[in-house]
């Protein structure tokens, strides 16, 4: 290891990870940045926060995630979070019905509270357990499909899908970006010039100024 | 035989005339003697029959006549030398020729005495000598005897032999005597075959010492081959045996380097047979001592042998290849290439390999503390060993042994640094980076036990380490923390009215044990081995970097489990359990059943429907409900990890306060950049802000707040280094709306975001002791400063965060527009007030209604409502004066219709609030009063009432002329207005 490089981001997307309490929200969060399972999670308060650097389709995308609590009471709070967001994994747990009748709240409030175009791909999560699944793959992504959302199934034990979630949801949002249907200097679009593309797009002179104090060290 | 002689002539000398014969015998005899051998005198003298011995009387005689031995002597001497010259000559015939032809009888007789004396002297003589001759003469004659006898034997045998002889000449074959000369070959081949089963044996001996040594019975093999070399040594007349010596002194050579390979192997895993096994051999070999010095080096090439391959195992399986490039490196430049991934098992496993090194040395210092004392009596009686061995000093290895601790565990400390300085680790997840400062503080414990050791090199290479980590760990911290307060939309976390920071895992070993100078895992070692040492309790098996592994789990385990359903951790409690609900009014129990929507998984439903009837401890409007915010609850865990890195990183404690006092700096910099800064108020000289929160507030501007940032500014390029432990300013997020009067201009934001941050600052408070005990003596004052400047400062804030809302909630101007239009100069005593009072009090009833609807949202706690109102009736009673300093003309009715007014004012106010007395009453009373007073009394009051501006004052003078004070009066009141106006500038 030794020296970190410090990568350069082209774009800084805002994330959410939201659904039910227990559907195992934080767990993917954690396998998506340590990549690794975390034995016995417990309940989020409020928000956490992880942010990673992903490589989608050559570009460096910083991933700024917000893993909110699932417990109703936090609501309140986690809603503050929501304004702004580029992209959300929308997650439930496949062994639990419950967690999936609460699908369309979730997606009201994410679509009323963050933006219109918030992309969101929805996880059936604890994919590992097949043998106590509830929520059949067929019935989910025809629920995905009806709503426009991407579908996967994952497991933060075991890591299944948990990266591509993210990368799929960033690569959509990359998508739309350039085909203009996204635009990142829109206010509240959740999504921002990363270092890099800021040095070349907003501030030459200040990039000249940032190489050179670089080659310095 | 010389006496026989004798004896022969004393025959002689029996006869008168015969003594002269005598005496020429002697004579001759006494001449003769030596020379002659004894054969001859045996032939001469051999008739026994002839020795006589002389009488009695005769020797009497002689010894009277003759005691003198010199006048013997001259007689003797007289003797004529005739009688000794010659053996053949007739004395009788010399001395009848020597007699004269005459005769005389007289002459006769003496010459007859002559001789007769003559004769006594030489018997006396001869029988002196006799007698001075006897035990020669008996021992001799023994001899004699005793020859005689082995003659007569010899003559025996010779004629024996001669018998014997004649008959081999009779009887003897040539056949025979073949059969003889065979015989003597077979029984000297016999003894050929003996001495070659013997060589071959110890030719064998060979094949059975490597045997022993494959079975490393070194003591059997040395034994074997020393009594190898003795024996050979007896046959060393064969050829054979000289190659077969060299042969046993190279296998002596093996049996030595096997011996030290045997002995190397003990650094690794010490074993009591095999050491005592090894130990004896050297003993045996007479070479304990080169043994010991030998046992250093391999202890040293062991640890050496142990990190690389530790460490190389690793780097390759890293690397994935089998490239050999890696086994060339130094072990400094392998290190460089561990895996951030690979680090911590790395460490572990070094640390676990080094441990059995200094475990195996521990137990072989153990072994010979043991075992040296028994040796030391019973090393005299074997035999076999050495004598260099018995003379050997035993404490040399006591003392050898000892110095060898501090220079092994040196040693392990070095290859430990190395490895970790290796790795630029600051990139390290925290809990990653507290396991190694755990493994590492664990070796120390480990050092301490060895030798007594602080392990200085440890400490300064983990201090470094740690100030590399924790200052990127912090800077990247910092730059969260921003990221938090932006999207902060200040909204409240529910917690349990209970909540406590103990309750957060985080904070958990402070909790618990309250000794703050324990780290979570050395309370569990300690807990069960605290009379134990790790060397005792290990020595056995297992490794103190296993139980580490485990307690990293167990660690783990507890942080995931504290907010668990099953557990009953106390996190859970703080935001889960709902321990009694007999405090929770019947009526409120129903508040929050939404909760049961799902949100729990199914299998915990029930459990969950109970709980959710008891949510009311959530209530928002309870009276002590905690106010915190998401950002707070992060920043509080964050002290909390900053804390948990004091403990285990005291060298570095100073510079992690530093740090948490930052995070500190930054929410308290950005409350107030978000919610009291007003530009406004501040150059209005109001005096909101305490000259002290103004001091700290530019304080943690200048040493934490990156300005450049936002400033297109490159021009001025601040230090990088400098600028690195900066942070930009924070923005508000944008959901957060400060502008709208419905809200009272965001005050539920304000509320929460000052509230929480007052809790934080209580919660410094409440770890203030806990730090300070932490905190080396010579950096204390910075920790008081930081609380005494800063953290006291935090409810300061509250002012002008609140006046703000208090400066927008009540419509001032309007009030001061509608008394512009009041006339004062009345001419009858009033009985209505006027309307601006009424609005005014509207203004303030809908600021009550407002406020009382936020309550239901937020919590407002009492000093912050009371600030709140304070500021409002402040404010108002100042637009009052500064109303009534508007008014050009007023009569004395006119000035009783303002108390009046100010009467209904303060009698409806005192119906809104609770607060006690109204603050600035007087200012307004006093203000109002004043228009009453004389000139001088008027001129005493102006000096007196400094908190009226210049303007109220010179109003209230205006107004008077005319009626009570003159125009005179005016300009000496007016003049005395200027006067203390100017020292105030």
């Amino acid at each position: 290891m030794g020296t970190h490089v410090f990568l350069l981001t082209d774009f800084l997307f805002k994330f959410l990870v939201i659904g039910n309490a227990g559907t195992g929200k934080s767990c993917l969060l954690h396998q998506f940045i340590e990549k690794e399972f975390k034995e016995d999670s417990n309940h989020t308060i409020g928000v956490e926060f992880g942010s990673k650097i992903i490589n989608v389709g050559g570009k460096h995308v910083k991933l700024q995630i917000w893993d909110t609590a699932g417990q109703e009471r936090f609501r309140s709070v986690t809603r503050s979070y929501y304004r702004g967001a580029a992209g959300a994994l929308l997650v439930y747990d496949i062994t639990s019905r419950e967690t999936y009748n609460a699908l369309t709240n979730w997606l009201t409030d994410a679509r009323m509270l963050a933006s219109q175009n918030i992309v969101i791909i929805l996880c059936g999560n604890k994919k590992d357990l097949d043998a106590d699944r509830e929520v059949t793959f067929l019935e989910a992504s025809r629920f995905a499909q009806e709503n426009e959302l991407m579908f996967l199934e994952t497991s933060a034990l075991t890591g299944e899908n948990v990266e591509e979630a993210f990368v799929q949801c960033a690569r959509k949002i990359l998508n739309k970006i350039e085909s203009g249907e996204l635009d990142p200097e829109r206010m509240g679009s959740g999504i921002q010039y990363g270092d890099a593309a800021l040095r070349h797009l907003r501030s030459p002179r200040r990039a000249q100024a940032q190489s050179v104090q670089e080659c310095g060290c | 035989m010389p006496v026989r002689c004798h004896v022969k002539s004393l025959q002689i000398c029996d006869q008168v005339t015969g003594g002269v014969l005598a005496m020429q015998k002697i004579k001759s005899l006494m001449t003769r003697q030596g020379p002659k051998s004894p054969q001859d005198s045996i032939h001469d003298l051999s008739p026994v029959e002839n020795f006589r011995i002389p009488s009695k009387e005769e020797l009497r005689d002689l010894r009277e006549q003759a005691t003198d031995p010199q006048a013997e002597q001259e007689l003797i001497n007289s003797i004529e030398e005739i009688y000794f010259s010659n053996d053949s000559f007739d004395v009788v015939q010399y001395e009848l020729e020597k007699l004269p032809p005459v005769l005389s009888l007289q002459e006769m007789e003496e010459y007859r005495d002559r001789l007769k004396r003559q004769q006594a002297a030489v018997s006396k003589k001869v029988a002196d000598l006799i007698l001075e001759k006897q035990p020669s003469y008996v021992k001799e004659l023994e001899r004699v005897t005793s020859l005689q006898t082995s003659l007569q034997l010899a003559a025996v045998i010779c004629t024996n032999g001669r018998r014997h002889l004649n008959a081999a000449k009779e009887g003897f074959t040539q056949a025979s005597l073949g059969l003889l000369a065979n015989q003597r070959k077979r029984q000297l081949l016999i003894g050929l075959l003996k001495s070659l089963r013997t060589i071959k044996t110890l030719q064998r001996t060979d094949v059975r010492l490597s045997e022993m040594l494959e079975e490393e019975d070194y003591p059997g093999a040395i034994q074997l081959c020393l009594e190898c070399q003795k024996a050979a040594s007896t046959f060393k007349h064969y050829s054979c045996i000289s190659e077969l010596n060299s042969k046993l002194q190279d296998t002596l050579e093996q049996i030595e380097e096997q011996l030290d390979v045997a002995l190397s192997k003990i650094c690794k895993n010490f074993d009591v047979a095999h050491y005592t096994k090894v130990q004896q051999a050297y003993r045996l070999l007479g070479k304990t001592q080169t043994a010991m010095d030998q046992l250093h080096m391999h202890f040293t090439q062991a640890i050496h042998n142990t990190v690389f391959q530790v460490v190389l195992g690793y780097v390759e399986l890293c690397a994935g290849n089998t490239d050999t490039k890696f086994q060339k490196l130094p072990y400094k430049d392998l290190c460089m290439h561990i895996t951030s991934e690979s680090y911590i098992p790395c460490l572990t496993d070094l640390c676990k390999a080094l441990w059995e090194v200094m475990l195996s040395y521990f137990r072989t210092m153990d072994w010979h503390e043991k075992h040296d004392q028994e040796e030391v009596p019973s090393s005299s009686d074997s035999n076999n060993v050495p004598a260099t061995e018995n003379n050997f000093d035993r404490s040399y290895i006591k003392k050898k042994l000892e110095h060898g601790l501090t220079r092994i565990w040196q040693e392990v400390q070095l290859k430990v640094k190395t490895y970790l300085l290796g790795t630029d680790m600051s990139n390290f997840k925290y809990d990653d980076f507290i396991f190694v400062l755990d493994i590492i503080s664990r070796l120390m414990q480990v050092g301490e036990e060895f030798c007594g050791s602080k392990s200085e090199v440890l400490q300064e290479s983990i201090r470094k380490q740690s100030v590399n980590y924790f200052k990127n760990y912090h800077r990247t911290r910092l730059e969260e923390l921003r990221m938090f307060l932006e999207n902060e939309t200040w909204e409240l976390c529910p917690v349990k009215s209970s909540f406590s920071i103990l309750q957060l895992h985080e904070f958990k070993c402070l909790g618990q044990s309250r000794s703050p100078s324990m780290s979570p895992s050395k309370q569990v070692s300690s807990a069960d081995s605290a009379s134990l040492s790790l060397f005792d309790q290990y020595s056995s098996g297992g490794n103190p970097f296993e139980i580490q592994a485990a307690m990293k789990d167990d660690e783990t385990e507890d942080v995931l489990a504290s907010n668990g359903y099953e557990s009953d951790e106390p996190e859970k409690s703080a935001y889960q359990e709902y321990d009694s609900d007999s405090d929770v009014p019947e009526e409120l129990k129903g508040d929050y059943i939404d909760e049961q929507t799902g949100d729990a998984p199914t299998k915990s439903v029930s459990r969950e429907t109970l709980r959710s009837r008891k949510r009311s401890d959530y209530n928002l409007n309870k009276v002590n409900a905690t106010i915190l915010t998401n950002t707070t609850l992060n920043v509080i865990r964050l002290v909390g990890k900053y804390m948990q890195m004091m403990t285990i990183l005291k060298p570095i404690a100073f510079d992690v306060i530093h740090c948490m006092s930052q995070l500190f700096d930054y929410y308290l910099y950005a409350v107030y950049t978000f919610f009291g800064r007003n530009d406004a108020h501040e150059s209005s000289g109001l005096g909101l802000s305490s000259s002290r929160l103004r001091t700290t507030l530019n304080r943690i501007q200048e040493s934490l707040i990156d300005l450049e940032v936002n400033g297109e500014n490159p021009g001025s390029l601040a230090s990088s280094e400098e600028k690195k432990q900066k942070v930009p300013s924070p923005h508000l997020s944008q959901l957060v709306i400060l502008t709208s009067s419905n809200t009272l201009f965001g005050l539920a934001e304000r509320v929460v975001a000052t509230e929480s941050l007052v809790f934080l600052a209580e919660q410094f408070e409440f770890l203030q002791t806990h730090l300070d005990s932490v905190m080396p003596a010579a950096k204390k004052p910075f920790l008081q400063q930081f609380y005494s400047q800063t953290v006291s400062t935090a409810s300061e804030i509250r002012k002008p965060i609140y006046w703000i809302v208090a400066a927008k909630a009540i419509e001032y101007e309007q009030t001061l527009l509608i008394m512009g239009n009041v006339k004062w100069d009345v001419k009858e005593i009033m009985s209505q007030h006027n309307v601006y009072v009424d609005s005014l009090l509207k203004e303030f009833e809908q600021f009550n209604k407002k406020l009382s609807e936020l309550t239901k949202h937020v919590r407002i706690p009492l000093p912050v409502s009371n600030i709140l109102w304070e500021h409002c009736i402040r404010l108002a009673n100042r637009t009052l004066v500064e109303g009534y300093a508007n008014v050009k003309k007023c009569s004395n009715e006119g000035r009783a219709l303002m108390q009046l007014d100010f009467q209904q004012f303060l009698m409806k106010l005192e119906k809104l609030t609770d607060i006690r007395p109204i603050p600035d009453k007087e200012y307004v009373e006093t203000y109002i009063k004043a228009y009453y007073l004389t000139e001088n009394d008027m001129e005493r009051w102006i000096k007196e009432h400094r908190e009226y501006s210049t303007k109220q004052l010179a109003n209230l003078v205006n107004v008077c002329l005319g009626s009570h004070i003159n125009k005179k009066a005016r300009q000496k009141l007016l003049s005395a207005i200027d006067d203390l106006d100017r020292p105030k500038r």
